[in-house]
């Protein structure tokens, strides 16, 4: 039973604070020994060099339909690959090492830590030493079914977009924010439907959020091309559009232990406006966005976001170092270092980009997942039936 | 407060004397007056009169506890009585008027009622009455089957010296494995068929009559039982006994000792740096965490609020501040100001209802709606051994009446309260917080929204 294992399992101070959830039940306590985050774990056993936030940022660049979560799994997966591990524990003890890594290495490591926790957690179901004795067939077998789970997991989209497209009626408009892939998806089947034959005609209202253009233009013309009415707005309009909506679906980063969504920035007040107005407030995520995590608030999130900023001068972009920097004439050998120094812009709206925001259950009408329509509620019992 | 000092033998009666009579009086004129006239309404009032005199009777009638009801004075034969529930319950001076009134409610329970005269006002509150229930004192009249270390427990209990829903559960198993280990099977009855029925049970009704059970302690009691009726028939004594001492052994430390510390240790890592925790009362899971927080090297202020009459936060915020915790204590009135400065609320449980709500000390529930009002997070810190199928509505159906006058302040303005006609005092020791002033419920399998405590307790009870 798991309650004593639960009861027993070790906390180390070092996760206060960070996303990393609480150290998984029955782990045996050897697992935390190499948790040491921030210095590459040396992968003696590797043999090539094998970076996993290399890998990891490749797969995501290599397939645009790939999220974050499955991204991490797949290079586990790859990880795995590579390593020569021969006992349970040395995987085991590898692969968490690997994902503290990761997640160190990610600025926004909420909706990462999903995968890697779920892949972590389906590893000590399947390497119970009670299976089959022989390790080499118990990693091939791993290797085999986690292979499996990314299809899966790609698949999810097409069925959240199957049972999410009901929601939209004929005549209906639509407000959505973001450039999430899934709500993409499932408008587009939703269009889909009324153009073969069926006589769901819906309009779209389209947030647009500036940090992400490419991404929203992307889907905007897709449904324009699909023949659905798409009206682009700013979000300071959101308020003033409420009216006009009858339904509102978002995508989400990381779905948390209440039931309430991680997103991208603004999602949390298209949801209070959303049930000021009485309108419904949809969220499509895929089961793998389930994040051990329960924040409190905006601000116990885990990641440090610099979102609210002060500041008493008007520099607007350089912070006073790099405005020293900046005011320098550059010496000859520092020259490339400062012409190609795109770093420098750079910081603060990459930051401001990829900022999230956290809304609480109590405003979401319910999540559309490939396991169905669940409430908020529904979230939490999902999780504990997996992680108890 | 008269009531606390030592009642002498004569001072009951001269109070049913004293009061009665007048009691009685006004009814007969207030029956005198309706009687002639008899329109409508007042058919209708009279017909109520009637069924409360009723009901009053059929009180007064039950054998065991029929005076008892609290609002009665309780003749009380030996003086000694009176005196253990007044002193252990809490101090207070003698007051001036002793002869007013005489202490309600503890020790009632085994005094056979004297020939009084019915009519006597009623001073349960209306609402509540079908809660108040006396509460034993003393050993007199107790089954004689009753375990010594449970009698002890009992009156403990009845003292509020073990207090709390844990210390309580704990307590009891404590008591139960000495009444375990001290039993025998008589000849002809297998340890599984007689132990519950024949030596449980009237330890756990003694418990009930000093203070009703908690819900935890009901929890443990059913799973007791359950593990009783498992033990094979054919099994010797000696080791089914050991058996059954070990089960319980394990049952704490998992539920209970350990699920605290890791409830603790949870909780602990919630409180961040610069944070001002909110509490109420005196829960020790919640002192657990503090402590943890503050020994991980956090930099937090704590507020204790608190209140009448118990003033159980006066203990929390002292044994805080020993360890060097910034504390500051306020009372409950003093709470809407206090909550701005908070940023996070942590609560003990008495109970965690199946639709999510808080069944903990009065005063929970409106914290927690302050919090709320004040965009605060409030935080639940509960073992799921308390975790109970039951729902709550309302904090009227379930509760516990605590003695009214424990809110009696001594030599103060309601002291004489019982000789004022048509004033009742009511002392709820619980109340129901609803689930959406609740951010999250703290156990030791993890942090849950209310609204899974229904699928925790599931879960708790298919692996027992």
């Amino acid at each position: 039973m798991g309650k004593k294992a639960d009861a027993s399992r070790p906390l180390t101070p070092g996760e206060e604070g960070s996303t990393t959830p609480p150290p998984l039940a029955g782990h045996p306590p050897a697992l935390h020994r190499m948790a040491t985050v921030g210095n590459a774990p040396t992968m003696t056993s590797t043999g090539g060099a094998f970076d996993i936030v290399e890998t990891y940022h490749r797969l995501l660049a290599e397939d645009p339909d790939l999220t974050m979560p499955v991204a991490a799994i797949e290079a586990l997966i790859e990880m795995l690959m590579h390593s020569q591990a021969v006992t349970v524990m040395e995987t085991l003890d590898l692969v968490k090492a690997q994902s503290d890594y990761l997640k160190s290495r990610i600025p926004n490591s909420i909706s990462l830590s999903a995968g890697t926790d779920l892949f972590q957690r389906y590893m000590i179901s399947s390497l119970k030493p009670s299976s089959t004795g022989n390790f080499e067939t118990v990693r091939q077998h791993l290797l085999t079914n986690g292979r499996l789970f990314v299809t899966r997991a790609k698949d999810a989209r097409q069925r959240i977009a199957a049972y999410g497209k009901h929601f939209i009626r004929d005549g209906s408009v639509v407000m959505t924010q973001g450039g999430s892939r899934v709500v993409g998806n499932l408008l587009s089947k939703a269009a889909d439907a009324g153009a073969s034959g069926g006589n769901v005609r819906f309009k779209v209202i389209y947030v647009m959020n500036e940090g992400r253009n490419a991404e929203c233009k992307a889907i905007v013309s897709l449904l324009r091309a699909k023949g659905v009415p798409v009206a682009t707005i700013s979000e300071g309009a959101v308020g003033y559009s409420m009216g006009k909506v009858d339904l509102i679906i978002v995508g989400a980063e990381g779905v948390v232990e209440n039931g309430g969504i991680i997103s991208r920035m603004g999602t949390y007040q298209i949801a209070q406006l959303a049930k000021a107005a009485g309108k419904p407030f949809y969220v499509t995520a895929e089961s793998h966005k389930f994040v051990r995590l329960y924040p409190l608030g905006q601000y116990d999130l885990g990641i440090e976001q610099k979102v609210i900023d002060f500041h008493t001068e008007d520099d607007d972009i350089l912070s006073v170092e790099e405005k020293k920097f900046a005011d320098r004439t550059p010496t000859k050998d520092e020259r490339m270092d400062y012409f190609e120094n795109t770093q420098i812009a750079k910081t603060q709206t990459s930051s401001a980009a990829g900022a999230v925001d956290f809304t609480p259950p109590a405003l979401i009408s319910a999540l559309i997942t490939e396991s169905g329509v669940l409430t908020p509620s529904a979230v939490s019992e999902e999780l504990i039936s997996v992680w108890y | 407060m008269p009531a606390s000092d030592p009642p002498s033998a004569a001072e009951p009666a001269e109070s049913t004397v004293g009061q009665e009579p007048s009691n009685a009086n006004d009814t007969h004129k207030d029956a005198a007056k309706e009687a002639p006239k008899l329109s409508g309404a007042e058919l209708k009032k009279q017909a109520k009169a009637e069924k409360a005199a009723r009901r009053a009777q059929a009180l007064a009638d039950k054998p065991s506890g029929g005076t008892a009801s609290p609002g009665q004075p309780s003749p009380i034969s030996k003086g000694g009585e009176g005196a253990k529930g007044a002193k252990t319950q809490q101090k207070r001076t003698p007051a001036t008027n002793v002869e007013t009134r005489n202490l309600p409610v503890r020790g009632a329970s085994q005094t056979t009622p004297l020939p009084q005269i019915p009519a006597k006002e009623d001073k349960t509150v209306e609402f509540f009455r079908h809660l108040y229930k006396p509460r034993r004192t003393t050993l007199t009249g107790a089954a004689k089957e009753v375990h010594p270390a449970v009698q002890a427990l009992g009156l403990q209990m009845s003292s509020y010296t073990i207090c709390g829903s844990c210390a309580r559960l704990v307590a009891t198993l404590q008591a139960f494995k000495r009444v375990i280990e001290s039993y025998t099977t008589p000849p002809g009855n297998t340890l599984t068929r007689h132990l519950t029925s024949h030596v449980l049970s009237p330890q756990i009704e003694y418990l009930a009559s000093c203070r009703p059970l908690s819900i935890s302690m009901g929890n443990a009691i059913r799973w007791l039982k359950l593990e009783i009726s498992k033990v094979d028939i054919y099994l010797p004594d000696a080791e089914a006994k050991k058996g059954l001492c070990e089960a319980i052994d394990v049952f704490i430390r998992e539920r209970v000792t350990f699920a605290d510390a890791v409830i603790a240790k949870s909780t602990a890592s919630k409180i961040k740096d610069g944070d001002v925790i909110l509490t109420y009362a005196k829960s020790s899971l919640v002192q657990k965490a503090i402590v943890q927080a503050f020994e991980e090297g956090k930099k937090f202020r704590v507020i204790v609020v608190d209140s009448r009459p118990l003033h159980e936060g006066k203990h929390l915020a002292r044994s805080l501040a020993e360890l060097g915790i910034e504390v500051k204590y306020c009372l409950i009135n003093g709470l809407s100001h206090n909550i701005k400065d908070a940023t996070k609320v942590l609560l003990g449980a008495h109970a965690m209802m199946s639709n999510g709500r808080l069944f903990s000390r009065v005063g929970t529930a409106l914290v927690a709606m302050e919090a709320n009002g004040a965009d605060k997070p409030v935080i639940v810190l509960c073992e799921t051994i308390k975790f109970t199928e039951r729902v709550a509505l309302d904090s009227i159906v379930h509760n516990e009446i605590a003695p009214a006058d424990e809110l009696v302040i001594p030599g103060g303005n309601l002291a004489a309260w019982r000789d004022v006609k048509k004033l009742q005092l009511c002392n709820p020791m619980y109340d129901v917080t609803p689930a959406e002033y609740l951010q999250m419920i703290v156990t030791e399998s993890g942090n849950v929204p209310p609204t899974s405590v229904p699928v925790l307790h599931r879960l708790g009870n298919e692996n027992q």
